[in-house]
């Protein structure tokens, strides 16, 4: 039962942690129409110059400004990048920053070479925040999913309640009429693209302390993204919300799930078939964790292309 | 225009006759690289079968090839080691499984299209890629599957020029199938998925059914693909599923532009041949390729070979002579950024490495040692060090500037009527997303 209290726990912050970087994906969508490969390199980005600056700036000081830089890089991504190819249309916007999104790793590897390197968060906070049965459960999950959550009500406060807010959200449903009203739309654009990078900078700086950084990261995170923003529905954020909170719950579960399809085929009696055709049959979920998510997505494009919150196609 | 077809007939049968010949014109390693780029020439060819024709962006392409290559290794063990079919056939199990796998995860794929596609695909390669390391029966863990390639028909199959030989026969079949396809009922299809799938399906068409069987097409030709990388090998491993590959027809095919049949083809050969030559001087290789493709969707949305027609249109425009000079200004300003991008690249990454922090770090007199490059001793903290890369950067920004001014100058003296911009190539794809 601990271990069940602690893995949903733990599913819940790593969900969060997901909803963090694929808030801003699917921000940027919304408003764009761009699916933005690079917006995993931004959560690379993020942890590793959080890593970089740790060392003048300390941990805590690292956290903060490390989101700004990513933020300002997003931004120059945008104008200088983005808008100079936005008329060839969106197959090759996406085309654009799945180029920088492989310049990103390669400079990655680059400058801090192609390993893990040694980001850990700091002896001082590495301490149980309350215990779980006798398990003893870590401060600095529950301050990621704490950060997660502050983001998710300040941008929910921001969006729905002030005027900027307003224009943002006019600007993704008629970004002509907004313009013709006498707003700057470009520059809400790239304002929303530059906060969408931030918060994944955000995410990066603070869970890759947790997690390993190193060069891959972006990969594997950016293919999970992905799943969350097809599951949940593109444009949608509480479809995001949903998506990410299930699979980082189905993830953390599936680890500690020590059973196979011929455990299952056992109880109709056909375990020695299956063990003998060995294969899928034969292996543990627990094994399976970092696919489940993948089938999940398959599921729900067979059952609701639309994903889970999105609108019919 | 029969013209250019007679000259690009010409061209394919120099090229085929130069590739017959190319074993006795070149070392065992040369050939072993001939190998790879007939290999990525035609995975980048399959690739944009689906997104250059189609209209349908996948970045998940490897998926296929890996199963092709799986497909083979384990036909080519099958029987005790004697092989399922005779050597020369093996990657036709490549085939069978990439059109088989490809109809599959097709079927999820389509099911959207632009950008959710592109996730999708991208999604289905990373489930293979997290799953097949578990699964040892099928793709052997971490350390692989490996097997023997079996003499057949009286040929060894043990020397690289066999295995190149084999290797052209079904590249060039395959190619010279791609190519037919174009011209079938189902080519023009494929362009009109691209184009507007709405109004294929008003015409009648089962719009998914179609696209469907482009991508099990497209992921049978990546399988062959992957077939004869193995029949090269003797070996797969589960980093064939890997992201990187499927970067690579991505890459390629938009570096040597996905309006020309060839023009994929020509870019993975180039990149390929450029990734043997100089694998040996950097390690920043990647880094180019990437820093090139970017520079290409930016400035020359239709590649390497749209750049080449351009080029020879404008020259017969203005005649030879006249369009020297702004080539060779346009060609010098590449040059030049070629080369200072290379500087910094190799002296970023010769600072950052690990030995040289680990010098920089011992050395007490000297807190900035020199690095060794091209020749020459740099050090780090001289302003020529620095120097040298900004004034080749800021001599190419300036040719730059003079040869567009050069062209544009050239081409309204000479077209009073003014030529409208170039038109965009995925235009046409973008808006179908």
């Amino acid at each position: 039962m601990d271990t069940f209290v602690v893995s949903l726990l733990n599913g819940a912050v790593y969900g969060l942690l997901l909803f963090m970087v694929s808030a801003g994906l699917t921000l940027i969508f919304g408003m764009m129409g761009v699916l933005n490969f690079a917006h995993a390199s931004f959560y690379m980005l993020g942890a590793y110059f959080a890593y970089a600056l740790e060392g003048t700036l300390g941990f805590w000081g690292a956290l903060v400004a490390s989101p700004f830089l990513v933020m300002g890089f997003g931004v120059a991504v945008e104008r200088y990048f983005l808008r100079r190819v936005h008329h060839h249309g969106h197959a090759h916007e996406l085309l654009l920053t799945f180029g920088l999104a492989f310049i990103c790793a390669e400079l990655i590897k680059l400058f801090f070479g192609n390993y893990p390197v040694n980001y850990r968060i700091p002896q001082a906070i590495d301490f149980a925040a309350f215990t779980v049965g006798s398990v003893g459960y870590p401060a600095y999950r529950v301050f990621m999913g704490g950060v997660a959550l502050a983001m998710f009500g300040l941008m929910y406060l921001l969006l729905a309640r002030t005027r900027v807010g307003i224009v943002v959200r006019s600007a993704i449903y008629k970004p002509r009429m907004v313009e013709a009203l006498g707003h700057n739309v470009p520059v809400v654009f790239m304002g929303v693209f530059g906060v969408g990078a931030g918060l994944a900078g955000l995410a990066g700086a603070v869970a890759g302390a947790f997690y390993t950084t190193n060069p891959n990261m972006a990969l594997e995170l950016g293919a999970m993204v992905f799943v969350v923003v097809v599951v949940g529905g593109l444009g949608s954020l509480e479809g995001a919300m949903l998506a990410s909170l299930l699979i980082g719950v189905v993830t953390s579960l599936a680890v500690s799930i020590d059973l196979s399809l011929a455990d299952l085929l056992a109880h109709v009696g056909a375990r020695d078939w299956a063990e003998a055709v060995g294969g899928l049959f034969t292996l543990k979920v627990s094994s399976l964790a970092a696919t489940l998510p993948f089938a999940l997505m398959l599921l729900v494009l067979l059952v609701r292309p639309g994903g889970l919150l999105g609108e019919k196609p | 225009m029969i013209r250019s077809t007679r000259h690009a007939g010409f061209a394919v049968a120099a090229l085929v006759l130069l590739l017959v010949a190319l074993p006795h014109l070149l070392s065992q390693g040369l050939l072993n690289a001939a190998i790879q780029m007939l290999i990525a020439a035609l995975f980048a060819c399959a690739y944009n079968l689906l997104c250059g024709q189609a209209g349908m962006l996948s970045f998940g392409h490897a998926a296929y090839f890996g199963v092709g290559a799986f497909a083979t290794i384990h036909a080519m063990k099958a029987l005790g080691g004697a092989g399922l079919v005779p050597t020369p056939f093996l990657p036709l199990a490549g085939a069978a499984a990439g059109l088989a796998v490809g109809a599959a995860a097709g079927w999820f794929a389509t099911k959207r299209s632009g950008t959710y596609f592109a996730m999708i695909t991208l999604a289905i390669a990373e489930l293979l890629h997290s799953l097949a390391p578990h699964l040892k029966g099928w793709f052997g863990g971490e350390s692989g599957v490996s097997a023997m390639r079996m003499p057949a028909f009286g040929i060894s199959f043990g020397s690289t020029t066999h295995v190149y030989y084999l290797t052209m026969a079904w590249v060039l079949a395959c190619l010279a199938a791609l190519y037919l396809y174009t011209r079938t009922p189902l080519g023009r299809l494929t362009l009109g998925l691209r184009e507007n799938s709405h109004r294929l399906a008003f015409l009648g068409y089962d719009v998914h059914r179609v696209s469907v069987l482009v991508f099990a097409l497209s992921a049978m030709f990546s399988g062959i693909a992957g077939g004869l990388q193995v029949v090269n090998n003797e070996a797969a491993n589960y980093v064939l599923f890997d992201m990187q590959l499927s970067a690579a027809p991505v890459l390629h095919a938009f570096i040597g532009g996905v309006k020309v049949f060839l023009g994929p083809a020509i870019g993975a050969a180039l990149m390929t041949f450029f990734g043997y030559a100089v694998s040996d001087l950097t390690q920043s290789w990647l880094l180019y390729q990437g820093i090139l493709f970017v520079l290409i969707m930016m400035f020359m949305p239709d590649g390497l070979a749209g750049l080449w027609f351009r080029c020879a249109a404008w020259r017969a425009r203005v005649g030879t002579l006249r369009a020297m000079p702004g080539l060779l200004a346009a060609i010098s300003a590449a040059l030049l950024l070629a080369a200072g991008t290379v500087f910094t690249v190799e002296l970023l990454q010769r600072l950052f490495a690990q030995d040289y922090r680990a010098l920089a770090r011992a050395a007490v007199t000297q807190p900035w040692p020199s690095v060794h490059l091209f020749g020459r001793d740099w050090l780090p903290g001289a302003v020529e060090t620095w120097l040298v890369p900004l004034a080749l950067l800021a001599a190419a920004g300036v040719l730059a500037v003079i040869a567009k001014r050069m062209v544009r100058t050239m081409s309204y003296a000479t077209e009073p009527r003014g030529v409208t911009a170039s038109t965009t190539p995925l235009a046409q794809a973008g808006s179908s997303t």
